[in-house]
């Protein structure tokens, strides 16, 4: 019964980071409708920040935020200026390619930098486990879920609440009516498009601890981040929360009762599954999957 | 334009300059005989093997082009249908002697079937959705691959015996191979032109760009798909066995990798969707391109022939969306309006 727990516990933890790296993706895919996939390379690009700031300033990867957060809106803002706003105005399978070639230059620009090399960062307390009760769990972990439940929560509440959210929420519910409403579309898909990138900036911040990084670790996440953003349901705060949770709960048990080899198998059926029997997701609403998109 | 919008009126056109859907062109047999040439004056092994890898790529990247292009069924998981060709006629080679002449059919099957089961759970799916979908399907094939040891030899990978035997197609010349490649692309090439010139050619750009008005007009859109995504499997599927028969080596993470299957489906896009000359465009732009860029950049600037390959995709795509095919289409129409 420990065993299961525990099992639940890592998994909720873990998953719990998966969910916070997919909450940018939830925006710039679940909101805007953007398919981008140089999102990994985005995390890829946001873990080197860290490890360069914890390897040369000597400070840990949780300060980096200050860092790192900022230069990746700066980094979303250009993207979007450059690449993905251009190609928003052609057939939408250009986005999708464009977006691609983006993370093969993103990929093999930092292969070039930094080398094929695996980089990490010291652990914290060194690498030491906090007891909770009968449960262990390591300090990274925990604060990776405090963050995740603290972002998932604050964007909820700008995406509901505040005047941004709702012209965010209008832009992608009928673009047309939101500019004749007065809304900036254009601005507004830059600035959510930038925040997307500013929340994987944050996710790498949290995961450098945790993994190690290297050019091509983009591509292990941005298939899990796009499983977890359809699986809670396309634009879905909450729903990404539930989905990485889920993802990681499954990962975890299937990995010790089966194979770890095999876990990653488990979740790509599971997507396949939900794409199968309820492709509005496990918090969508029906027909909101394709709400905006312009196919 | 008045000739697309009037498709009887080229079969008329007694012969045309540059490609064009349902006529064979003086380009396309130009390039033909050039090909032609290459493969039998060609003598230095280093071009001979961008050769041999062009033409391959070229007719995977047609294959993927019937069911992305045509039928627009944009899969990011053919390195899948690849793989599973490959793995079969190499395992088909070395356990059961199985000749890769008969074998590379078999798997090719295998994958035709894969592909129409996918077509089918994924048949509801649109956009984005269907595409992480393939991507999620290759993904779980790899991974099997990977685990499945006793069947596939797992991350060790395969290896077909080095030993020049005309039934085993394994040869000491690449001339040959760069034949056989060449057949292959034929072959592909072939039956794309085919499709666009026929019946269901038309049907599949129907359910392609207005799938509701297509069915209003008979035409049942599961079926057409599920028709494209089989064949368009299959041909990717006899790619992959000639890569095993060439490279004699295979391992999941380089047959079945999603890498590969972005490759498959970036050289279409770059060339051009939707058209049969756009994937060999693509394919003998990009593949000599990163291989000179690789040799002679060499391990010193490890990534740079990716990185320029990634910033020429990503202009390209942003400035000629309908990619090389589409601006030499603007191109020679801009003249014949002087």
């Amino acid at each position: 019964m420990i065993t299961v727990g525990q099992l639940v516990l890592s998994g909720i933890l873990i998953g719990s980071v998966y969910a916070l790296m997919s909450v940018g993706l939830t925006l710039i895919f679940g909101v805007l409708r953007i398919v981008n996939f140089a999102h990994g390379e985005f995390l890829m690009m946001a873990m080197y920040g860290a490890w360069a700031v914890t390897k040369f300033l000597g400070l840990n990867p949780f300060v980096a935020v200050v860092a790192v957060v900022p230069g990746m809106f700066l980094f979303g803002l250009i993207v979007h200026r450059l690449i993905v706003g251009p190609a928003l105005d052609k057939p939408h399978l250009v986005v999708v390619f464009a977006t691609m070639a983006l993370s093969i230059l993103m990929q093999n620009l930092a292969l070039m930098l930094f080398s094929a090399d695996l980089f990490d960062v010291p652990p914290l307390l060194g690498g030491r486990s906090l007891a909770l009760g009968p449960f262990y769990a390591r300090p990274e972990l925990l604060i990776g879920f405090a963050v995740a439940l603290a972002v998932t929560f604050a964007l909820q509440g700008l995406l509901k609440a505040t005047y941004l959210g709702k012209a965010i929420r209008a832009t992608v519910q009928d673009g047309e009516a939101a500019m004749l409403m007065g809304i900036p579309v254009p601005r507004i898909f830059l600035i959510t498009f930038a925040g997307g990138s500013a929340l994987v900036g944050l996710a790498g911040c949290m995961m450098m601890p945790l993994f190690s990084v290297f050019p091509t670790v983009g591509l292990n996440f941005v298939l899990i981040a796009f499983v977890i953003v359809v699986l809670g349901g396309m634009g879905s705060i909450e729903g990404a929360l539930l989905g990485g949770i889920c993802i990681g709960v499954v990962q975890s048990i299937s990995g010790y009762y089966v194979a770890p080899a095999y876990a990653q198998m488990f979740f790509f059926i599971l997507f396949l599954l939900v794409m199968v029997f309820r492709p509005t997701g496990l918090l969508g609403r029906k027909g909101e999957a394709t709400l905006g998109m312009n196919i | 334009m008045e000739a697309a919008a009037h498709p009887t009126v080229e079969h008329t056109a007694r012969f045309r300059l540059m490609p064009a859907r349902g006529t064979i062109s003086a380009f396309e047999i130009l390039l033909l005989a050039v090909c032609i040439a290459l493969v039998i004056f060609l003598r230095s092994q280093n071009l001979l093997d961008v050769l041999i890898q062009s033409f391959l790529w070229a007719g995977v990247g047609l294959a993927w082009n019937i069911a992305g292009g045509y039928a627009g069924l944009i899969s990011f998981g053919h390195a899948a249908f690849f793989g599973i060709g490959a793995y079969t006629s190499t395992i088909l080679l070395t356990t059961f002697e199985l000749t890769p002449w008969i074998g590379m059919w078999l798997g090719a099957f295998v994958a035709g079937a894969f592909g129409i089961l996918l077509t089918l759970i994924c048949a509801r799916l649109r956009g984005p959705f269907f595409i992480l979908s393939t991507l999620a399907a290759a993904e779980v094939v790899r991974i099997g691959a990977l685990n499945w040891a006793t069947l596939t030899g797992g991350a060790e990978g395969l290896a077909i015996l080095p030993v020049a035997s005309t039934v085993n197609m394994v040869f000491d010349s690449k001339t040959t191979y760069a034949a056989l490649m060449l057949c292959y692309l034929v072959m592909v090439y072939a039956l794309t032109k085919l499709i666009e010139g026929s019946r269901y050619g038309f049907y599949l750009f129907a359910v392609r760009d207005e799938e509701d008005a297509a069915s209003a007009a008979g035409v049942n859109p599961l079926f057409e798909r599920t028709r494209a995504m089989a064949l368009s499997a299959f041909l990717t599927a006899v790619g992959g066995s000639l890569f095993a028969q060439y490279f004699l080596f295979l391992d999941p993470t380089h047959v079945i990798s999603p890498e590969l299957s972005f490759q498959f489906a970036l050289l279409p896009a770059l060339g051009g969707l939707g058209t049969a000359i756009g994937p060999v465009l693509g394919a003998f732009a990009i593949t000599p391109l990163s291989e000179m860029l690789r040799s002679y950049l060499g391990g010193g600037a490890a990534g740079l022939h990716l990185a320029i390959y990634g910033a020429v995709l990503i202009v390209v795509m942003l400035y000629f969306p309908s990619g090389i095919a589409g601006a030499l289409q603007r191109l020679t129409q801009g003249r014949s309006a002087q």
